[in-house]
């Protein structure tokens, strides 16, 4: 008997004799992959099962990426750098030099005066990071956390923004970090995606394309699990379909494939027939991945599911963000746990042109507890050293109040991409240190900058990449997740 | 990193302060190509070159090196004590000092590069690497095409056209033998989604296997072409190059209700097969050919299908600019065949095509407006509710006084214009002759298609073949520059860029052509003889098997099941989608009403593309996102697919159908039935078997669990005095049947 057909059979019998909790399924994929049926760690390989783990160019110190894409560009002024002089200059306009050569959205330079921030900022860990009391939980993780005051970015709307954030590029059409990273080390996972994407509330302004595998094979898209109905489009059965008829239905499709594959010797066929095991396993794995029984309160608590909404909150509220969000944040977590590679959450949105103290509360209210408890989660259950957690967004905020025209009062800032703040833990950080610093006013960067394409590149190299080798052949060129640019930012690296 | 702005207030305040700073200028004419050259290739080029422009800057070649860098110009003709190049070789008020490795310049050498800038800074054409071997190449794609005589072969027995004599010739080479010719049924399932991408039905299937007319197969290819769906098929090739969808793109992503026009002006040419040389034409320049009719006006949509960003705050000339980029890299890569975008920030590293070049394209397209024509006149209700009135999307070409110039961007920045450029096009191709004193885009479109241009033909044959081989002949085929692959065939190439234009670009004929050979009629099945030797069939000793595109998948299981709406054109409708798609998008504006009546099952390229949430059937089976020009589809193979087949309420729904109708049909082997409906073809006996065997497992189950059938056959009429059970049972095999790869592939 054809291995796959015994595989498979050994699978449906496994199945047909299992309690319905799915308990005794056999690991399909790496049964084959045992016995060298689908999977080899070279190109080949990567042909016949592209998500097949492989090893990357050196040894890494991440294994999973969990990535936390607050969309719109928070306030790093109100959260992250603390800018005491903004409330001196109040009110005041900035001398033409620096506003002389810069675009802004909605900022009308003539008028526009320096905004202060109300935020009381504080020392927190042993470190003594300074974070706005908007974060109280995350200040408690600071000596994990490693903050990038010094990130510039070359754009300021936010769909090319995003854009350059999450594929290195302005341009349509190149993969993401998530697909670059399943492209260079498979998956380990045998019954989920390898790249996840979770969303809460509304979605984000650069929509699909911001997990886009680009010019890479769409095997290496982000998968996008959903909040209501099935996590992943189509999972569950039709009505009056059981898991055993499902089961019967793919065994025949799979004896047919076969008897097909043996007529025209084609291996797409095989490769179809292992598709439809996976999609089945999906199938039970995606819902014990969802039902979060087995957390203990405790779990719970401390991620926030649950929890109930404040009032207000603008375009970031809808409803029941507060609850999605903290359950996503615990989803990535049992993700990561079950060998998903790459789990993208985002929250749209952070776009604070006016009513920033407000907006910006309940959006912080929303993550800083759930984000705070993942870091800890993982940290007590030894995947902290193994799980990057990035939190980021494609440019930062204005020193400058919002005088858009049509505004009457000032309580926003505009967009900023000349210096902005993101954080990282985990996956081989080293934390509780704050890279770069900014001039008193936070406008540009004065020492340590450090570009998206550097961010890009500081990542590769925790999972085990040279960022320049890490490449795809397309339109004649080698192309790279960091372009022509890139510096490791080695100081991150415990 | 300085700013530029505090850099050039640097330079300001110190003018006086480096006259006396610097090594003095060299007092003596200086000759560039003995004593500077030699300098800057010494010691700046390595990373000032051609393989790296640190700072973006490029000191080999006289035009870049002219432009400057990332931190403005380098080299101010004229002005040595200004230049910033001599600054940094000399260290001047702190900066870091070039070359960082090895010793500095001397004061000799630094005096002479001061000198060689105060004298002007002239760079003779002789001395420029960028100029002489960039006029010419011996790259095989850029040299003209001629006409080959198809080779003799051994075995005159087996072509059916001289296409066939180049494979043949090839094979027996290498001592291969081709495939014998594909059976009856797969032949005509074959052409059939080939040709208009919908599948035989089974009495066409009975007729044809039939039919010993020895005209019987040119027959079917005349009655496929002339089919009105040939033209979806083709036209829905020729949307992905265009990059066509229903809305916008970037954050507000707004629906476009009349993009459909360009769309179905696609179908319309490709139906009555518009000379490719006009097909061309109208869609690059159809708004300037005289009296251009409404339809030509839309054929200029072809351009318009780029993104339009009304994100708030955004810089409207820096999109306006990035969709004339846009314009320009759509056309290298469906005309040219190049990778023209590479050169949109500095001068091509691989191909000779120089940044200038890049700006010249540019020029073509920059001084097209968009517009939108009335389809009537307006109302006095329209007028109120602007929106509502049709609208063909076009272009308008700006009067000569009011027209915009064109300059060559530094490093691609729409915010750093530097020499101002005309309409131009690259010099390794044939030159263009204007018509008038100013080429435009009808003078851009005519050249692209002047009998001696090495590349279009070429490229478009390609795709040609691309689509009846499931493989092209130059493998990357929007890469024909030195970096791409070459041919594998390159005398077919050339013998089928020639037959297109004796064809009088007719795209039908050169298909017939094409799908007449015996090569494309081989079979399919793989040869384990041929796995050492080709195992990607590069040679084409047999067809290739090929996933079928997205769209496709929806149109064969709607035609399958009986469901298929064959109406063609018009506006783009909304199937069935899983709830939670459209609010994903942050324009909650994107609602998606779901269509009603005969509209629900619409072929898939009618489905409305959002290009922020597409059609998640679509994107699944790969279909392109629309951002960009795609020239080539992936075919992965992934469980989304199955999930889909398996699951989406679409195809349950063609599930449903399809057995039903089995059921009405052939009451007696209504399985059988069913199998022949997909597939084109009677199971095997052990399929058959396989069938049955599936059948009364399920029936069993239902039998187990009588709601579970109501449930699965909802509100459907079952045929006959058929219990629910069976039907349910049948229904769930017709099921089976529509996962099986043979149903997704093309044999």
């Amino acid at each position: 008997m054809h291995p796959i057909l015994e595989a498979i059979e050994r699978s449906r019998r496994d199945f047909l004799t299992s309690s319905a909790s799915g308990v005794g399924l056999v690991a399909l994929a790496s049964l084959l992959r045992d016995q060298g049926a689908i999977a080899r760690g070279d190109e080949a390989g990567r042909r016949s099962d592209p998500l097949a783990p492989r090893p990357p160019h050196f040894e890494p110190r991440a294994k999973a990426c969990i990535c936390i894409y607050l969309e719109g560009g928070p306030s790093q002024i109100d959260l992250f750098d603390p800018k005491p002089e903004l409330n001196r200059l109040d009110g005041q306009p900035l001398p033409e030099s620096f506003t002389k050569n810069v675009r802004f959205a909605f900022i009308q330079k003539e008028s526009a005066t320096v905004m202060g921030c109300p935020r009381v900022f504080s020392r927190r860990g042993e470190c003594g990071m300074e974070l706005s009391d908007f974060l109280p939980n995350l200040g408690a993780c600071a000596d994990d956390i490693a903050l990038i005051r010094s990130m510039q970015t070359d754009q300021f709307n936010h769909h090319p923004g995003q854009l350059l954030m999450n594929t290195g590029s302005a341009m349509f059409g190149r993969p993401s970090l998530g697909s670059w990273l399943t492209y260079g080390l498979g998956s380990e996972s045998e019954n989920l995606p390898g790249y996840v994407v979770l969303n809460t509330g509304r979605g984000t302004s650069g929509g699909a394309s911001n997990w886009s595998s680009g010019f890479l094979p769409s095997t290496y898209s982000g998968v996008l699990f959903r909040n209501q109905g099935d996590p992943v489009l189509h999972l569950g059965n039709p009505p009056g379909i059981s898991a055993r008829i499902q089961r019967e239905t793919i065994d025949a499709v799979g004896a047919l494939n076969a008897r097909r594959f043996d007529a025209v010797r084609d291996e797409e066929i095989q490769s179809r027939i292992a598709s439809y095991e996976l999609a089945f396993r999906m199938q039970r794995s995606a819902p014990e991945l969802i039902d979060l029984s087995g957390e203990s309160r405790e779990t719970l608590d401390l991620y926030g599911v649950g929890r109930d909404d404040p009032e207000g909150g603008g375009r970031g509220a809808g409803p029941g963000v507060y609850h999605q969000f903290a359950t996503n944040c615990l989803l990535a977590r049992r993700m990561v746990e079950r060998g998903v590679r790459f789990v993208n959450i985002y929250h749209a949105s952070w776009d604070h042109h006016s009513n920033i103290d407000a907006e910006l509360k309940f959006n912080c209210g929303m993550a800083d507890r759930p984000v705070a408890a993942l870091i800890t989660d993982l940290k007590r259950r030894g995947l902290l050293d193994s799980t990057l957690v990035l939190w980021c967004s494609e440019f930062g905020r204005t020193p400058l109040g919002e005088n858009r025209a049509g505004y009457k009062t000032v309580t926003g800032r505009d967009h900023h991409p000349f210096a902005f703040s993101l954080f990282l833990a985990g996956g081989g950080v080293k934390g509780g240190q704050v890279i770069g610093k900014t001039d008193p006013i936070g406008w540009n960067v004065v020492e340590d900058p450090v570009h998206v394409h550097d961010y890009h590149a500081t990542i590769l190299k925790l999972f085990g990449f040279d960022h320049t080798r890490l490449t795809y052949r397309y339109q004649g060129r080698d192309f790279r997740l960091t372009d022509v640019a890139g510096n490791v930012v080695d100081r991150l690296i415990a | 990193m300085p700013s530029i702005l505090v850099r050039s207030l640097l330079v300001l305040s110190s003018l006086g302060l480096a006259q006396d700073a610097l090594p003095p200028s060299a007092d003596r004419p200086v000759d560039f190509r003995e004593e500077i050259k030699p300098i800057l290739d010494a010691r700046c080029v390595s990373c000032h070159g051609p393989d790296e422009q640190k700072s973006g800057l490029r000191l080999d070649a006289k035009e870049p090196a002219l432009l400057g860098g990332d931190l403005g110009p380098a080299i101010e003709p004229g002005d040595s004590a200004s230049s910033y190049l001599i600054h940094k070789v000399a260290g001047f008020q702190g900066e870091s000092i070039m070359p960082p490795e090895g010793d500095p310049l001397s004061p000799a050498e630094i005096g002479l590069l001061r000198a060689w800038i105060d004298q002007g800074a002239s760079w003779p054409e002789e001395a420029d690497d960028s100029t002489p071997e960039r006029r010419s190449s011996d790259h095989w794609a850029f040299q003209p095409i001629t006409r080959p005589e198809p080779p003799s072969v051994h075995h005159e027995e087996w072509p059916r056209s001289p296409i066939d004599r180049f494979i043949l010739a090839r094979l027996e080479a290498e001592g291969i033998s081709p495939s014998p010719e594909a059976d009856r049924a797969s032949l005509l399932r074959r052409l059939s989604l080939d040709l208009i991408g919908l599948p035989p039905t089974p009495e066409e299937v009975d007729a044809f296997v039939q039919d010993d007319d020895p005209g019987a197969y040119d027959a079917l290819v005349d009655r496929l072409l002339a089919s009105p769906h040939f033209g979806e098929r083709w036209g829905r090739h020729w949307l992905d190059l265009a990059r066509y969808a229903d809305s916008d793109g970037y954050e507000k992503d707004r629906p476009r209700p009349d993009a459909y026009r360009y769309r179905d002006w696609v179908i319309d040419a490709v139906n009555r097969d518009l000379p490719f040389d006009r097909f061309t034409i109208e869609q690059l320049a159809g708004d300037l050919l005289p009296d251009a009719s409404l339809e030509q006006q839309a054929a200029a949509g072809f351009h318009r299908n780029t993104l339009t960003n009304t994100e708030g705050g955004v810089d409207q000339e820096e999109f306006r600019v990035a969709a004339v980029v846009d314009r320009v890299n759509t056309t290298g890569s469906v005309w040219l065949g190049l990778t023209v975008g590479c050169a949109q920030c500095h001068s091509h590293k691989y191909d000779p095509i120089t940044q200038r070049e890049y700006y010249q394209l540019f020029a073509f397209f920059n001084t097209a407006d968009e517009a939108d024509l009335p389809l009537a006149e307006p109302t006095a209700d329209d007028e109120a509710k602007e929106e509502s009135v049709p609208r063909i999307r076009t272009f308008a070409e700006q009067p000569p006084d009011r027209r915009r110039a064109s300059h060559v961007l530094i490093r691609g920045d729409f915010l750093r214009p530097g020499d101002p450029v005309e309409p131009g096009t690259i010099a390794v191709l044939p030159p263009m002759e204007p018509s008038g004193d100013r080429a435009d885009r009808l003078d851009l479109a005519e050249w692209l298609m002047r009998p001696d241009h090495p590349l279009t033909a070429r490229v478009a044959v390609n795709r040609v073949w691309y689509h009846l081989f499931g493989r092209a002949l130059v493998p990357s085929m929007e890469d024909f520059g030195t970096r791409g692959e070459p041919p594998s065939h390159p005398e077919l190439l050339d013998w089928l860029a020639i037959e297109y234009q004796r064809l009088g670009w007719s795209r039908k004929e050169l298909i017939r052509t094409i799908v007449r050979s015996a090569a494309y009629r081989q079979s399919s099945a793989v040869r384990e003889d041929l796995e050492p030797i080709d195992p990607e069939n590069v040679l084409l000793a047999r067809q290739n098997r090929v996933r079928l595109e997205a769209e496709v998948i929806r149109d064969v299981a709607l035609s399958a099941s009986g469901l298929l709406t064959t109406e063609v054109g018009g506006p783009s409708v909304f199937p069935p989608q899983p709830e939670g798609i459209s609010e994903l998008t942050y324009a909650r504006s994107a609602r998606w009403e779901e269509s009603q009546g005969a509209d629900r099952y619409r072929r898939g390229m009618y489905t409305f593309f959002r290009r922020t949430s597409p059609y998640p059937m679509l994107t699944t089976f790969d279909a392109p996102d629309a951002n960009v020009c795609a020239v080539k589809r992936s075919a992965s193979n992934t469980p989304l697919q199955a999930l889909t087949l398996l699951n989406d309420e679409v195809f349950v729904e063609c599930s449903r159908a399809l057995g039903l109708r089995a059921l009405a049909e052939d009451p007696s082997l209504p399985a059988d039935r069913a199998f022949r409906l997909a597939l084109g073809r009677l199971p095997t006996p052990e399929e058959s078997a396989l069938l049955s065997g599936l059948r009364d497992d399920l029936l069993a189950a239902f039998r187990a669990d009588p709601g579970a059938a109501a449930a699965f056959l909802g509100d459907e009429p079952i045929p006959g005095l058929v219990p629910p059970e069976e039907a349910a049972a049948l229904v769930a095999t017709a099921r089976a049947i529509l996962n099986l790869d043979e149903f997704i592939t093309r044999d």
